[in-house]
């Protein structure tokens, strides 16, 4: 660990940044498409967040403040820990638990500075989002763990360039067709698209978490959700679809992953946070402990392929 | 000095403190403080003399690199929260008898912990049993001392009955030999092995002797909490400790139906520890009380504790032995701080109160950072040894018990927020708008184990290699430590580095945040309503029924409460049906008509032979 490795920290974040905005900013057309609307231009994402930084904005304690930086802070650690296409900033620290657990510390400063703003609002938008976290994460760990057993590696790196070198029969997501479903099914939830998107739901309950935000708080959870959307899709990139060989392959691979959530998303209606659990409950869940089983008794897919 | 004397003189300090507090309260208060530390210091002294045989009269005691892992996490508990003693004695019904129980209770779990032989290990169970029932019987309620007692009497009296039936084989009572001598017998082992471990399970929490926790803890003085979860419980995890390695379960089961390469036998205390995780979890989401809430969290985290430490192997038991740790000090942190605030204003309801961040910020630090650890969130102590069990789990392949292991972890997230979120976060009553935070006296024993629970999660080595000693002691082979690293077969953690780059992380943020156009400062009422006129602070307030969406997909689930009941139900008609036959004509005629019937009985017998 020297001072090379938090430059390409830094440099890692900035990239993103720009990589998945620039992303969001296209896919919010694709939105206005399939809503026969034309859309904004495609950097109209970066517009808003820049506004929302010059803008002024008020605080309701020092924990609304302070949680947004912890919540910015842990999510952009966790983005260097992401292996993208071989690269690593801090090589040999993306092991799957401490991405997914560190993702939390950003999640659990964000619960917190939308509870501390005093608005109910919030609060039930976190409860929500605690839930629906419950909700997608038991299927997909239990195939991420299946996957750790099979591979016998629990880094994302690896796993990722285990699967590379087969074509698309090396991915995951074909030698483990339902955790692939699994995956993706998760990923929706992750991101919070729809039908799993009850705990921002706008008209509902005023945005949930996102209520009281404005100036640069507000331009602070624009950047965070740009991160947190980058550390998400490529999580379940790496694990399920090979990474990418080349950082062309990875974007490209990405973007069409991105691009499917969200036309996904906008055809679809919402669930009650309830309905949303009791889903994942039956059918990702069930699939995903099928899966675990033939892997781990049958080999089929790992041992017993090509 | 030896350990009988050791005891005997924590014995008379414990009844000196009884006088002290007779004469002065807040003296004895003190003196369990002074007491306790002393206690720590000597045990720590101890490390040097692992390895010695000592005998007093009829008692034997072994000094263990694991006996002595497991008195420093108990004395740390205790020592710890002693701090909180001087202040709660006027909200004592027997501030004298508290306090000398307390210290003998805490003697009686050093005595334990090094006991060479069953018999003595029996004796300090007791102690301890006994004199924490009457502790938790000057809380709240009654009922809960008599729950307490009753399950662990079962366990009790199961493992007094393992200990004999393990001395008529093997003719002995030191731990090792006695029950290595059952290998030639696997019937009688397997008895031995199921009836030894349930007082440990009973006392670890383990579905289905879960039930006591929320009872002892969420009514027990706010000052005996943090101990019951941070101290006492880990008892039970002794006991499963002694139930792998001093009995050698994995060699004498090894030609049972094995599962994924675990004993059967094994196997289903490992399901029981994840029906645990799951229970604890859910029924901690639905609590309305935090004691009661922090009380499911240990029934959960008590789960992974068991689970770890039956595994016996290089990574899962490291994890198990190191969450046992970083679960006292985080689970001691977090009752300390719900005490702080119960002290401050009378309640441990979470929707009586709201926003004592606004009053109580260290106290919000200590919660906070106690939870994480709970959580098992880096940069924490709880995330390396969940890390572990995790990483030992997927090895092995045991799936199911990994499902449970992740549902309590991000079932974790939910219910510790809760406490955050309804006590700390949100509005401030103007009930409370004049509470102060606690005096430095009671925020210095939750600062100390916050650090802990750090430097737990940054530098977990400095425990784990205790834990290697043990793992060599046991037998297995230790876990893989490098300089700041831990190794496993399936990957390695530099917890440090993890550290070092959120710290870059948050710096980054930090950065960006103060570079920006300060913000102005608005009042918590001074929210979006949805064009409501709100002008209480307790109405904008969301903390009842939490997740009540999520609670309503379970709230028709039995509950094991209720089954207890209906057994007691059951066995107290049986009784009146006895009763009521025996004394229902005349005895007399009872009686002849019992022996009549014996007589025939006898007779068939022979000639029916």
């Amino acid at each position: 660990m020297n001072a090379m490795n938090f430059v390409y920290g830094f440099l890692v974040l900035v990239a993103v940044f720009i990589f998945q905005t620039t992303l969001t900013g296209i896919n919010r057309k694709v939105t206005a498409r399939l809503q026969k609307r034309y859309g904004a231009r495609w950097y109209q994402q970066f517009l808003d967040i820049f506004k929302a930084m010059r803008k002024d904005s008020t605080s309701h304690g020092w924990v609304f403040d302070f949680g947004v930086i912890m919540a910015l802070g842990g999510i952009m650690a966790t983005v260097i820990f992401i292996p993208v296409a071989g690269f690593e900033a801090f090589p040999g620290l993306d092991n799957v638990f401490v991405i997914s657990y560190l993702l939390a510390v950003g999640m659990l400063g964000m619960a917190m500075s939308a509870a501390g703003s005093g608005n109910p609002w919030a609060s039930i938008g976190v409860a929500r989002a605690l839930t629906n976290m419950l909700a997608y994460d038991i299927p997909l760990m239990i195939v991420i763990f299946t996957m750790i057993f099979a591979f016998d590696s629990a880094s994302v790196g690896e796993l990722a360039a285990m699967q590379q070198g087969m074509g698309v029969l090396g991915w995951n997501a074909v030698r483990m067709p339902l955790g692939g479903i699994v995956a993706v099914i998760a990923l929706l939830g992750m991101l919070g698209k729809k039908p799993f998107d009850s705990f921002i739901a706008p008209a509902e309950i005023a945005s949930g978490p996102m209520v009281e935000y404005g100036g640069k708080h507000l331009g602070f959870m624009f950047i965070l959700h740009e991160f947190m959307t980058f550390i998400e899709v490529s999580l379940i990139l790496n694990l399920f679809f090979g990474g990418g060989a080349t950082i062309w392959e990875y974007m490209l691979k990405y973007a069409v992953l991105y691009t499917f959530t969200t036309i996904i998303s906008g055809v679809m209606p919402r669930f009650k946070i309830d309905q949303a659990v009791k889903y994942f409950y039956r059918v990702p869940l069930a699939m995903a402990v099928v899966q675990g089983l033939v892997v781990i008794f049958t080999g089929l897919g790992v041992k017993i392929w090509f | 000095m030896s350990i009988a004397v050791f005891l005997a003189i924590l014995i008379i300090l414990a009844a000196a403190s009884f006088f002290v507090t007779a004469a002065n309260k807040k003296a004895g208060g003190f003196a369990t403080v002074a007491v306790s530390l002393f206690a720590l210091a000597m045990v720590l002294s101890m490390k040097g003399s692992v390895g010695g045989e000592q005998s007093f009269m009829y008692l034997g005691f072994s000094i263990t690199t694991v006996g002595w892992y497991f008195s420093v996490v108990m004395l740390t508990a205790y020592s710890m929260t002693s701090f909180f003693n001087p202040f709660w004695m006027k909200k004592m019904i027997y501030p004298a008898g508290y306090n000398f129980l307390y210290l003998v209770s805490m003697a009686g779990t050093i005595g334990m912990f090094f006991a060479g032989d069953f018999i003595t290990l029996f004796i300090f169970w007791e102690t301890v049993v006994w004199s924490s029932a009457f502790i938790i019987q000057q809380g709240k309620s009654r009922k809960a001392s008599y729950v307490y007692y009753v399950l662990s009497a079962v366990g009790s009296m199961a493992t007094l009955f393992a200990i004999m039936l393990a001395y008529s084989v093997s003719g002995t009572f030191v731990i090792r030999d006695a029950f290595t001598g059952l290998a030639g017998s696997p019937g009688t082992a397997l008895v031995v092995f199921l009836a030894f471990i349930l007082s440990g399970l009973s006392k670890m929490g383990i579905f289905p002797f879960h039930v006591w926790l929320p009872e002892a803890h969420g009514s027990a003085p706010h000052t005996f909490s943090p101990v019951l979860s941070g101290g006492l419980v880990k008892m039970g995890a002794f006991i499963a400790f002694l139930s792998v390695t001093a009995f050698p379960a994995y060699e004498i089961f090894g030609d049972m139906l094995k599962i994924m390469g675990i004993p059967a036998p094994i196997y289903f205390l490992m399901l029981l520890g994840a029906l645990s995780i799951i229970i604890g979890t859910l029924m901690a989401i639905k609590q309305e009380d935090a004691k009661r809430l922090l009380a499911y969290s240990s029934v959960a985290n008590g789960g992974y504790i068991l689970i770890g430490i039956l595994m016996l192997d290089q990574v899962g038991f490291a994890g198990g032995m190191m969450h046992l740790m970083n679960h006292a000090l985080a689970s001691a942190a977090a009752f300390l701080a719900i005490a702080a605030v119960a002290y401050r204003t009378g309640t441990t309801k979470m929707s009586e109160m709201g926003g004592m961040i606004h009053r109580m910020p260290v106290t919000y630090l200590v919660y906070l950072i106690s939870i994480i650890s709970m959580a098992g969130i880096p940069p924490m102590g709880g995330f390396v040894s969940k890390w572990l069990v995790f990483q030992g789990l997927a090895d092995k392949g045991l799936l199911f018990i990994a499902a449970a292991a992740f549902f309590g972890s991000i079932g974790s997230f939910m219910y510790v927020f809760r406490p955050l979120s309804a006590v700390f976060l949100g509005q401030l009553f103007t009930r409370d708008k004049d509470v102060r935070e606690v005096g430095f006296f009671m925020m210095f024993p939750m600062v100390v184990l916050t650090l802990l629970t750090l430097a737990a999660g940054v530098f977990p080595n400095i425990i784990l290699r205790v834990v290697t000693e043990i793992q060599k002691s046991a037998g297995i082979e230790p876990v893989t430590l490098a300089r700041n690293t831990i190794v496993t077969t399936n990957g390695f953690l530099d917890a440090f580095r993890v550290f070092i780059v959120f710290g870059f992380g948050f710096a980054i943020a930090f950065v960006l945040f103060i570079v920006r156009r300060k913000s102005r400062k608005v009042g918590l009422m001074d929210t979006y309503t949805s064009a409501e006129f709100i002008h209480t602070p307790e109405l904008l307030h969301y903390s009842h029924s939490f997740y009540a969406p999520f609670e309503r997909l379970y709230d028709k689930a039995p509950d094991t409460m209720n089954m207890y009941k209906k057994i007691s139900a059951g066995i107290a008609e049986l009784g009146g049906l006895v009763e009521a036959v025996f004394y229902g004509g005349k005895p007399a005629k009872t009686i002849f008509w019992i022996m009549a019937a014996g007589m025939v009985f006898f007779l068939a017998g022979g000639v029916f032979r």
